[in-house]
């Protein structure tokens, strides 16, 4: 059964057709990965399904059997949808731990007038989030930087911590865009540990971009290929890799995976 | 005998466990307490040495209070940018005061009328920000408030020029606020309780989710916090201390207002405590209060200079100290901390070559 689809979803920004048209449908319990080169619309794709952008008439989102088409992005959020963002937007600052706070936001067991009468019940239930939150840290390991300005952690921890404050939200279907882009081999490797254990622990449904071709052949069950908001391409990655056409445009001629690695480098450190 | 020590220690020990909301708040009140009884004797400290003016200044100091906290929460916290705080004062002030003379209501009831009024109208300042940012927003903002220091100033209902006078002075049971002195209780309570209620907000999901706005509103929204809700929200609880502080303001003797309480200067006066202070720092609102405050008093004498003068302070500090007296402290327990920190692993290495 699909848990997240999209139907004739089209996005235009004046004259460009960023997405044109797209049917995409994620099996509930899979990984699913969208690839495509810069500017092939991956991100706009997100940015749709999440409610940053208004759909062109006509598009249908539909999550868990509702249709999302139309709604703002809490209320998505609120329906079990998290997300990384490809240049993080952490909450610069705020404490790692507050971070990951704000992520489990809309399962506060308390209002604003208990907050205002009765800050004893506020401090105690903060407390009981504060030590799950505490948990869900050790998990991704960022424990130790619990207090420290968001700002202040290293490249590679701010990736973690997007993926600490997304999971923070209990979501149903993960959505990771670019979520090991300038993250050295090594840590490729412990990302995808991570994200692998999350996926058992909590069921998730996952719908990942990423341009390092081993993290989409290693975790993927299906591949959506997209080129100028089109989809080019759909199936294993074993399939899709052979596809003439997606090679065509992704890779516009062979390339290996350390050079196709060292150009989104460059991209990923110039975009910070 | 040791039944009943157990019995004791039980129910001491739930006392701890589960029944503890009560005792925790008690406890959670004491330094507020605390500071609420040492604050008490300080018009007759004041008064030994310095004239009864002195003491004026000092309530004019909590009111100030009161403004700073209501705008370092929508400012400081929410991130949204407010030039029409002074819009709201007047509304506190000027409802509070028609509502007393005309229709005779107590301080008691009036206040709270004008508190919520001043609420009211702050949902109308703060609705731009759910589609305007930054210089914009300050354009809106600027232009509400100064639209209702107009209204104020060419309708004779509301004062016009000669400005609203013989405001009745609050009264419970027969004692009368009606000296600089007496009027200080409510005024340092009302900052107290303020200061403290806004800690408590703060502190709170409701505080993170403000931060979060301010930090990065499309993240926070992706993650479940209702933007719109929560930066008309804080709109509204800034309007609501305004609203107190005008009404406090309208009420202290001599119980006079006019509509050059509410010029935009007072704006940036206020905008000025608040910087200094540290935007997002509520101490760093109260210290912003008193130093201007002390300052625009022993500077009297120069009025025509002032607005100047302080229009260029503020930029000076924008540009050379942002992150204003709060941020500096901050900054420097954060630094000496780091440094601690640094020197204990240094050591622990130094002890390791020791070894080796
Ligand atoms: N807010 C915007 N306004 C105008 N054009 C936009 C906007 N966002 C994206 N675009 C355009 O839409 C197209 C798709 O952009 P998008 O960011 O979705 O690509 P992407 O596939 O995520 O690329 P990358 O791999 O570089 O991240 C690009 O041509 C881009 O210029
Ligand atoms: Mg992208």
């Amino acid at each position: 059964m699909a848990l997240l689809e999209t139907r004739q979803l089209s996005k235009n920004f004046g004259g460009l057709r960023a997405i044109a048209d797209l049917d995409i449908s994620v099996e509930t319990g899979s990984i699913h990965g969208l690839i495509g080169p810069n500017g092939s619309g991956k991100s706009t794709f997100f940015n749709l399904v999440t409610g940053i952008y208004w759909a062109e008439r006509g598009s249908t989102v539909i999550f868990g059997g509702r249709d999302i088409t139309s709604l703002p992005s809490h209320r998505i959020g609120a329906m079990g949808i998290a997300r990384t963002f490809q240049l993080l937007r952490l909450f610069q600052e705020m404490s790692v731990l507050e971070n990951v706070m704000v992520g489990h936001h809309m399962h506060v067991p308390y209002g604003l007038f208990t907050t205002i009468l009765n800050s004893g019940h506020v401090e105690r239930r903060d407390a009981v989030i504060r030590e799950e939150m505490m948990d869900l840290l050790s998990f991704i390991g960022l424990a130790d930087y619990a207090d420290m300005p968001a700002s202040e952690l290293s490249g590679g921890q701010r990736r973690l911590l997007s993926l600490g404050r997304a999971m923070a939200m209990k979501p149903r279907l993960l959505m990771l865009d670019e979520p090991a882009a300038g993250l050295s081999p090594v840590n490729v490797d412990r990302l995808l540990d991570i994200i692998m254990r999350l996926k058992d622990r909590y069921g998730l449904t996952i719908l990942i971009v990423e341009h390092i071709l081993k993290v989409v052949m290693e975790t993927c069950s299906t591949v959506t290929v997209l080129d100028y908001g089109r989809k080019i391409g759909e199936g294993t990655p074993a399939t899709v890799k052979d596809d003439p056409a997606v090679i065509e445009a992704c890779l516009g001629q062979e390339m290996n995976d350390d050079e196709v690695r060292a150009m989104l480098h460059e991209g990923a450190s110039s975009g910070r | 005998m040791r039944d009943g020590l157990q019995a004791t220690a039980l129910s001491v020990a739930s006392m701890f466990s589960d029944g503890v909301g009560k005792l925790n708040r008690i406890h959670r009140l004491v330094p507020w307490l605390v500071v609420f009884v040492l604050l008490l004797p300080v018009p007759q400290l004041v008064t030994i040495g310095l004239s009864d003016y002195y003491v004026y200044l000092i309530n004019k100091i909590c009111i100030f209070i009161l403004l700073t906290v209501g705008l370092n929460i929508v400012k400081g916290f929410c991130g949204q940018v407010t030039v029409g705080h002074v819009g709201l004062y007047a509304i506190g002030a000027v409802s509070s005061t028609l509502l007393s003379i005309h229709l005779g209501l107590s301080f008691w009831v009036s206040f709270p009328l004008g508190v919520l009024l001043a609420g009211l109208a702050g949902i109308v300042v703060g609705l731009p920000s759910v589609r305007l940012e930054g210089a914009y927003l300050a354009l809106a903002t600027l232009r509400l408030g100064e639209s209702v220091r107009i209204m104020i100033a060419v309708t004779p209902f509301l004062g016009s020029s000669t400005g609203l006078m013989l405001i009745p002075s609050p009264e419970i049971m027969g004692f009368v606020f009606d000296s600089f002195q007496s009027y200080y209780y409510l005024v340092m309570t009302a900052a107290l309780v303020g200061l403290y209620l806004s800690f408590s907000l703060l502190r709170s999901a409701t505080g993170r989710a403000f931060m979060a706005i301010r930090e990065d509103v499309i993240a926070a929204g992706v993650h479940g916090i209702d933007v719109p809700r929560h930066k008309l929200l804080a709109f509204v609880i800034s309007a609501l201390y305004a609203g107190a502080a005008g009404a406090l303001f309208a009420h202290m003797p001599p119980g006079y207002i006019h509509h050059n309480n509410f010029i935009i200067i007072e704006m940036v006066t206020l905008l000025l405590m608040v910087v200094l202070g540290g935007i997002g720092h509520i101490w760093g609102g109260v210290i912003g209060a008193i130093v201007v405050t002390v300052i625009y008093d022993q500077t009297l004498e120069y009025y025509f200079c002032q607005p100047l003068m302080f229009g260029l302070s503020m930029v000076l500090l924008v540009m050379f100290m942002p992150q204003g007296i709060g941020g500096v402290i901050d900054r420097s327990i954060s630094t000496r901390r780091f440094i601690a920190l640094r020197q204990r692993r240094e050591a622990a290495e130094g002890q390791d070559h020791g070894a080796a």
